[in-house]
């Protein structure tokens, strides 16, 4: 045995945010043992929250007290928290708190929008018992807990096995959540094993790459890594197989293009404030990570990746748009406007420097709340079977509910990027990133994706306001105050980061920067 | 017998002893034994027992074996983990001792989830 | 130290021991792979992932992994590969897989690019490390196999190792969402309402009469008769399948005279 072990210091300043999400997503498992059925979703949903806000306001006591060099890294530098990542995982807790608001969602039908016992055999008589009177299953707050902290120690992984384990760790609870609609639930379950699958083959994908990249560098961490990648005269063979190997894992997660197969399927399986949930924070933590390994750990390679990048941010732009236009079904509509969107925030990335890292962080977020609101005007719009997400079930809305129609007007006017709303500030950015980084050829595949992407967009408002409700126009059902306010928070953002979005550009640049 | 694969060596040893040994009982029983070869009408009929053979003899089993099997894959990883555990406890001292407790108390927190939610109890 | 270079002499250099274990066990690996493919029968491909498995154990126990090679075995040959099964049972026989492809040339179209992609993978992997001489084995198992990775484990990546426990929770969590029903309280069935129930009216509460297969056949499928010649329905096992039956079973058997 020998020599002692000399336990690592860990900066607990640092890691109460994951700690707090841990423990309480544990704390969570334990109501769902002892607390009686009656209560729970009361105490789950109040446990969330706080343990939400309290990591929160850590993550901003952290910020406030400064980050700088010398105190970003812990646990013998395998994580770190540096500017980005703080602000990744302030971004993540504020959408993810907002997520929850739409699953804990109670009122807009009976037991919410999750199935009670999703091991009950679907259409059964029991099945059709649990579905018109039971209250849905309250495992989903730890489970998304757990979520929300993989995540967050995904965007501040300094190290290739940490991110490994974070990228099961917030993986496996979405697979769960994703088998748990209480309508359809077979289309649900369809989803869930198909993102589980396919999941699991980006996961090898990204293992197989970690390990051609130890074979290349001797190391996992990032700083070794690209100290290996400056000095070594060794062939790059074995880097560039395993970093495409690790990008195959990461596109998966974000959903570029011939990784975004499953975006579709899942989106439109889920129940809906888990397809919120993983369109706002599985994207932000993705792309968070995605940037810390090219920004951090693949630096002097990047005369090689950008162009293999560029070519797919292009195909997922063009590919997303083109076939957002022949959706009919709006949560796949929204679906495929995220695979597009992802291929925007890839350019953001392949910008490059700072410029490029703040643009991002900032679409992130304006992304986020924008794509949040939109999922939960989805869950109001409904009738006897659930929502109705056809497109030509919303024909006319605007006629029956003015307000509503306005509001995912407006919605769809800041996913198509029009002026004096969220989406445009963040297509500015992005693009000003990426001709500031001489990519100017991405742009102009961007502007183009953003011409045939505002197609769809503006069909959907034109079949809202132009047509005649029918006999199956659904009505919008009245939200309960918890989704009244993730609509209300995400519209607000939307609106708020088109007209004065220097304070939040200001925090993006501020945090734009990964300490290696 | 020394060296890296010195110990395996020996295992592999005492696997081809075992099997020398059975394999020498069956030999010798095969040749000193009489062989008389009765095969008389209906001796190979199934008679009066057993079901009556048709289809596969495949049966469905009920999902809770499946649970039962999940609890044992999650905790033959823990034990995974607390094998390199056992070997540096002592030189690591109280701290590892802790991290490992941590590690099985949530552990232990899902093995309370199934007991309390009745996935345990077999009726 | 002194257990690993004896069979990996110097760093680099495979030995004769690693290599006779490889090029038995090699062909072995990859047989069990092929035929996990090829077998139709979903158990025969279970079994034979089975050998593929152990024989990636004793290649890590051979490259002085024994900790590795070890945790293959335990939790793969065993814990998974009993979980595939169980899964392979719970699916049941009659799940086979649809012959019938969705996509047109989707098959050969999937083969051909797996070739490539292993073709190329191998390719580029043999040439980045041809003439690479490996180096850190001897550094990392200085203290011993398990010794280094338990120094890793409580140093480095403690924050990892607790996190992992997470994982396993969540993984416990779903699969006791997904798969396990929670029965209500008034779902179980008690011994007295058992009873009560067996004695109820219309309900025939003695043991069942047995098949007739003592009297005139060898086959449990024949109804045993009652007294007036007609065959007695609850006299055959409900699970068995209702097929004709053929002369020779029904025929009355030659008991006497033999």
């Amino acid at each position: 045995m020998g020599d002692t072990i000399s336990f690592p210091h860990l900066d607990y300043a640092a890691l109460w945010p994951m700690l707090i999400l841990f423990g309480a997503a544990c704390v969570g498992v334990l109501v769902e043992a002892f607390v009686p059925k009656a209560w729970r979703n009361t105490v789950q949903l109040v446990l969330s929250l706080l343990a939400m806000g309290a990591a929160l306001v850590m993550v901003i006591k952290r910020a406030a007290a400064g980050v700088t060099a010398a105190n970003a890294h812990t646990a013998s530098d395998a994580i770190s928290i540096d500017k980005a990542g703080l602000f990744l995982q302030g971004a993540l807790l504020v959408l993810g708190i907002v997520s929850l608001l739409l699953i804990g969602e109670r009122t807009l039908e009976t037991g919410g929008p999750f199935v009670a016992q999703a091991a009950i055999t679907v259409g059964s008589e029991a099945d059709r018992r649990q579905a018109a009177r039971e209250s849905g299953a309250t495992e989903v707050y730890p489970l998304a807990l757990f979520a929300l902290a993989g995540m967050l120690l995904f965007v501040t992984a300094n190290d290739l096995l940490v991110m490994f384990v974070a990228l099961e760790v917030f993986s496996l609870p979405l697979y769960l959540l994703c088998a748990l609609a209480r309508r359809k639930r077979l289309l649900s379950q369809e989803a869930a094993v198909k993102y589980f699958l396919l999941g699991a083959f980006a996961s090898a994908f990204f293992l197989f790459g970690v390990a051609m990249v130890y074979g290349f560098a001797n190391a996992v961490d990032f700083n070794s890594i690209h100290a290996n990648i400056s000095t070594s005269d060794k062939p790059f063979a074995l880097l560039l197989i395993g970093l495409a190997m690790l990008a195959i894992g990461l596109l998966f997660k974000v959903a570029a293009v011939p990784f975004h197969v499953w975006t579709p399927d899942v989106y439109q399986g889920a129940p809906t404030p888990v397809t919120a949930f993983m369109a706002a924070c599985t994207k932000a933590a993705a792309f968070g990570g995605l940037a810390r390994v090219l920004y951090v750990g693949f630096d002097r390679s990047n005369w090689n990746f950008t162009p293999v990048l560029g070519v797919i941010a292009v195909l997922t732009m063009l590919v997303g748009a083109v076939l957002a236009v022949t959706q009919t079904d709006l949560k796949r509509l929204l679906a495929y406007s995220s695979v597009a969107n992802a291929g925007y925030l890839l350019v953001g990335v392949l910008g490059g420097g700072a410029a490029g890292l703040s643009s991002m962080l900032f679409y992130l977020v304006a992304y986020g709340f924008a794509i949040i609101a939109a999922f939960a005007l989805l869950t109001l719009v409904r009738d006897a079977d659930g929502e109705a997400t056809h497109l030509s079930r919303w024909a006319g809305l605007g006629r029956r509910s003015p307000f509503f129609a306005s509001v995912f007007t407006f919605l769809l006017l800041a996913f198509a990027g029009l002026p004096l709303t969220s989406g445009f500030t963040a297509k500015f950015a992005v693009f000003g990133a990426a001709i500031g980084g001489g990519q100017t050829w991405l742009v102009l595949f961007g502007v183009l994706s953003s011409i045939i992407l505002a197609f769809p967009y503006l069909r959907v408002i034109v079949m809202m306001w132009l047509s005649e409700p029918g006999d199956t126009t659904p009505s919008v059902s009245i939200p309960g105050a918890l989704t009244s306010a993730a609509l209300m928070v995400g519209v607000l953002v939307t609106l708020l980061l088109g007209v004065a979005p220097s304070s939040l550009l200001d925090l993006a640049n501020n945090a734009a920067s990964f300490v290696r | 017998m020394d060296g890296y694969l010195g110990p395996y060596a020996t295992v592999g040893l005492l696997l081809l002893v075992g099997v020398l040994i059975i394999g020498g009982a069956f030999t010798a029983n095969r040749l000193l034994r009489p062989s008389r070869p009765n095969a008389a009408d209906g001796k190979f009929d199934t008679y009066e027992c057993g079901l009556d053979p048709v289809e596969g003899g495949w049966a469905q089993v009920h999902i809770r074996y499946y649970i039962y099997a999940y609890l044992y894959v999650l905790f033959a990883v823990e034990a995974v983990f607390l094998f390199p555990w056992a070997v540096v406890y002592l030189a690591g001292g109280a701290k590892v001792i802790a991290e490992m407790a941590v590690f099985v108390a949530v552990l232990a927190l899902g093995l309370l989830y199934a007991w309390r939610k009745q996935a345990l109890r077999w009726l | 130290m002194t257990l690993a270079t004896e069979v990996l002499a110097a760093a680099g250099q495979v030995g004769t021991g690693e290599k006779v274990v490889f090029f038995i066990l090699a062909p072995l690996a990859v047989v069990g792979a092929l035929g996990m493919v090829i077998a139709r029968n979903a158990v025969h491909s279970a079994l034979w992932l089975v050998l593929t498995m152990l024989s990636l154990g004793v290649f890590y126990i051979v490259q002085t992994g024994p900790f590795i090679g070890m945790v293959q075995i335990i939790v793969y040959t065993g814990a998974i590969m009993m979980l595939f099964l169980f899964v392979l049972m719970l699916v049941g026989r009659d799940a086979s897989d649809s012959v019938i492809e969705t996509l047109r040339g989707q098959k050969v179209a999937a083969i051909i690019l797996g070739v490539g992609l292993a073709g190329l993978l191998g390719f580029g992997v043999y040439e980045a490390t041809r003439g690479i001489v490996p180096v850190g084995l001897e550094g990392a198992n200085a203290a011993g196999n398990v010794q280094g990775i338990a120094k890793l484990l409580f140093t480095k990546y403690v924050w990892v190792f607790e996190v992992t426990s997470a994982l396993l929770i969540t993984a416990a969590v779903g699969a006791m969402l997904l798969a396990h029903r929670e029965r209500a309280a008034g779902e179980r069935v008690g011994q007295v309402a058992m009873m009560k129930d067996r004695f109820r009216p219309g309900n025939y509460p003695g043991p069942k009469p047995g098949p007739g297969v003592f009297a005139n056949s060898t086959s449990v499928a024949t109804p045993a008769k009652l007294p007036d010649g007609t065959p007695a329905e609850r006299s055959i096992s409900p699970i068995l399948p209702t097929r004709e039956l053929t002369a020779a079973e029904i025929a009355n058997k030659p008991t006497e005279g033999k």
